[in-house]
């Protein structure tokens, strides 16, 4: 597709993909700078929304590379609360910060692992792997905390997602900038790595990539551990956030994700799928949402708004598809 | 590419704005002041009855005061992350005070903090907070909740009888001290009464109270006394005991008012409902959180009060002010 169109000016090129959650993300920031002029665009705002999206964010990375591949993983809420609550327990404990995130991460990873080998060893579809999955993570997670909260202290990993002063980095907090990080370099994996190429090859067509010599099996593995990575990340920043470990936290977070992703057009068929795009999903939500609290508008309105913008997104990006290849 | 959800957007929008205060009200909304303070409301979620009572509360408030409420609560009902989201917004926004009702004694410390560091007063309703730098907290003393429960239920049994208690959820910090306050009052008072039930957890939704209620039924057939601190715990505990038969034979004190709970209350299978005043909780908290703001004295804690109905008063005029807000009057 990019050769296609070399010869188009390079800007073009890196924003064509983009264009449409891009253009709904301008949107959404012209109406409630309309709204609310005083309030949405100053920087104390701009701090606000970044830090809300870091979670679904992080989510996002991980949920582009399954997408990416013609899979879902609808386990990521579930896994996001139990690393929140490892984290918390190791926390608790009287552990090191450091170690409370890599626990997380190491769960994240492990839920991932397992998503990877049932989907990939014993063929069940992704969608029943990850179901399965959201309630066995849940349930652990509850399980760990005793049915409740788990209090402890999250040292730097409360200052990482603060956006007290003493705390930020060029303006934002630090979390902000490690999400910018992690999707920079995991945008340029999708695209220039073999993990990516692969990744969207079994998206494509599975077939096809087995003939071509794709390792779809373990290549698969590697997508839901990464995408479990991110889960467990995320339920670090989850934990850094509340400061508690919450086992019935981000209750149907997967579908925040989810719809973040596909926002920012990656195709549930697989074989597409874009970092950026699914950062600025993120971002739409979390402006909208913000921007309906600010505005006074009730939440109802908010989850309409939602999921036209989820079925708007595809659907546009469905008709430049077809206008492409004609 | 959005045209459809803008366009949507200002239909929904031009729609939801409240109405004034209608209908006979001082209207101290309507007149042009040039100071109107802007104060943010917010609840543990919108959809339960409860919180529209406080939201009337809150509203009368409004109308009888030169200032302006956003009622706005998390957009996933009782989720904390969203809770402190919304916290973080009207701070955004830069609002004159913050009225809230905590998820979290914990979680939500950070933000209120914050919210106090860039000047914006907050006064918690409902459900206490592990910080006491708020201006006031206006609740329900729930210990005391617990307390009458406990006098009224030992009253009925005689002093004397197998009761169970059955608990809301680990980690919900109003009702558990309604459970302490129930437990320490029966211990202390009525020696003759066993507890033979006090530890089961209902669980947060009135489905997996209900089942829960089902299972400690089986266990205890032989109970003369039943004890739930919460609305949905009370609302389980009734449809199991109408499924077994046990209704009306077994003394059951409740807390909260549904219609379904009246219904059982005035059916005489549940014997006592202790009542809050979440309208007056709602209206208190702005009041507090205006006086505050204009520089008066403010009480760090008021209590709203507690009173237990039952089948003779819960149509007095009394009762039914607790019970009965008009929703439609200050919600529209």
């Amino acid at each position: 597709m990019n050769e296609l169109t070399a010869s188009r000016p390079a800007i073009w090129l890196m924003i064509r993909p983009i264009a449409g959650p891009l253009l709904g993300l301008l949107l959404v920031l012209a109406l409630f700078w309309f709204l609310e002029p005083d309030a949405f665009l100053s920087a104390r705002n701009l701090r606000t929304v970044s830090v809300q999206t870091v979670i679904v964010g992080l989510g996002a990375i991980g949920m582009t590379f399954v997408i990416a591949s013609g899979g879902i993983d609808l386990s990521i809420g579930s896994v996001i609360a139990l690393s929140s609550v490892v984290a918390a327990a190791v926390a608790k404990a009287g552990y090191d910060p450091m170690l409370c995130a890599m626990a997380g991460v190491v769960t994240g990873a492990t839920c991932g692992l397992i998503n990877g080998l049932v989907i990939a060893r014993l063929g069940v579809i992704p969608f029943i792997a990850t179901l399965g999955m959201m309630g066995v993570a849940r349930g652990v997670a509850k399980w760990l905390a005793s049915e409740q909260k788990i209090d402890a202290p999250a040292g730097w990993l409360e200052s990482i997602m603060s956006k007290a002063e003493e705390f930020r980095i060029l303006g934002l907090p630090q979390a902000v900038w490690l999400t910018v990080l992690l999707a920079v370099v995991f945008g340029l994996v999708l695209r220039h790595t073999v993990l990516g190429a692969h990744t969207l090859a079994i998206g494509s067509n599975e077939d096809t990539a087995r003939l071509c010599g794709v390792r779809v099996g373990r290549t698969k593995v590697w997508i839901y551990v990464l995408c479990g990575i991110f889960g467990g990340l995320a339920g670090v920043m989850t934990f850094g956030r509340l400061t508690v470990g919450d086992p019935t936290t981000a209750i149907g977070e997967e579908l925040d994700v989810i719809a973040a992703v596909v926002i920012g057009g990656a195709s549930l068929a697989g074989g597409e799928g874009r970092i950026a795009g699914s950062i600025l999903g993120a971002l739409l939500m979390a402006f909208l949402a913000n921007g309906c609290n600010l505005t006074g508008v009730p939440n109802y309105v908010q989850e309409i708004l939602i999921g036209v913008i989820i079925v708007a997104a595809v659907a546009v990006d469905r008709y430049r598809y077809h206008s492409m290849k004609m | 590419m959005n045209l459809h959800p803008l366009t949507l957007f200002f239909f929904l929008f031009s729609a939801t704005v409240l109405p004034g205060c209608g209908s006979g009200e001082d209207g101290g909304n309507s007149g042009a002041r040039s100071e109107k303070y802007e104060i943010a409301v917010i609840p543990k979620g919108t959809s339960h009855e409860f919180w529209k009572s406080v939201h009337s509360g809150a509203r009368k408030a409004e109308c009888e005061l030169p200032i302006s409420i956003t009622w706005m609560g998390p957009s996933k009902e009782d989720d904390r992350i969203a809770q402190i989201e919304v916290v973080d917004n009207f701070i955004s926004k830069g609002v004159d005070g913050i009225v809230i009702s905590p998820l979290d004694d914990t979680a939500l410390v950070p933000v209120l903090k914050e919210a106090k560091a860039e000047g914006i007063p907050v006064v918690i309703v409902d459900s206490g907070v592990n910080w006491d730098e708020y201006a006031s907290f206006v609740a329900t003393d729930n210990r005391q909740g617990g307390v009458v429960a406990a006098q009224h239920l030992g009253k009925l049994l005689d002093g004397k009888g197998k009761v169970i208690m059955m608990r809301y959820f680990e980690g919900s910090a109003s009702t558990s001290k309604r459970e302490v306050g129930f437990l320490e009052t029966i211990a202390e008072d009525f020696p003759e009464i066993e507890v033979v039930s006090g530890n089961q957890f209902g669980g947060a939704t009135s489905d997996e109270c209900y089942q829960t209620a089902e299972n400690l039924l089986i266990n205890h057939q032989d109970i003369d006394g039943i004890f739930c601190a919460c609305e949905p715990t009370t609302f389980g505990m009734l449809r199991a005991l109408q499924d077994s038969d046990l209704a009306g034979k077994v003394r059951f004190v409740g807390f909260d008012a549904t219609d379904k709970l009246l219904d059982g209350l005035r059916a005489g299978e549940i014997d006592g409902l202790v009542l809050q005043d979440p309208f007056g909780m709602g209206e208190l908290a702005v009041k507090r959180m205006v006086d505050h703001l204009d520089g008066k004295p403010v009480d760090k804690f008021v209590d709203t009060g507690v009173n237990v109905a039952t089948q003779e008063n819960v149509d007095t005029d009394e009762m039914r002010a607790l019970w009965s807000v008009d929703f439609d009057k200050w919600l529209k």
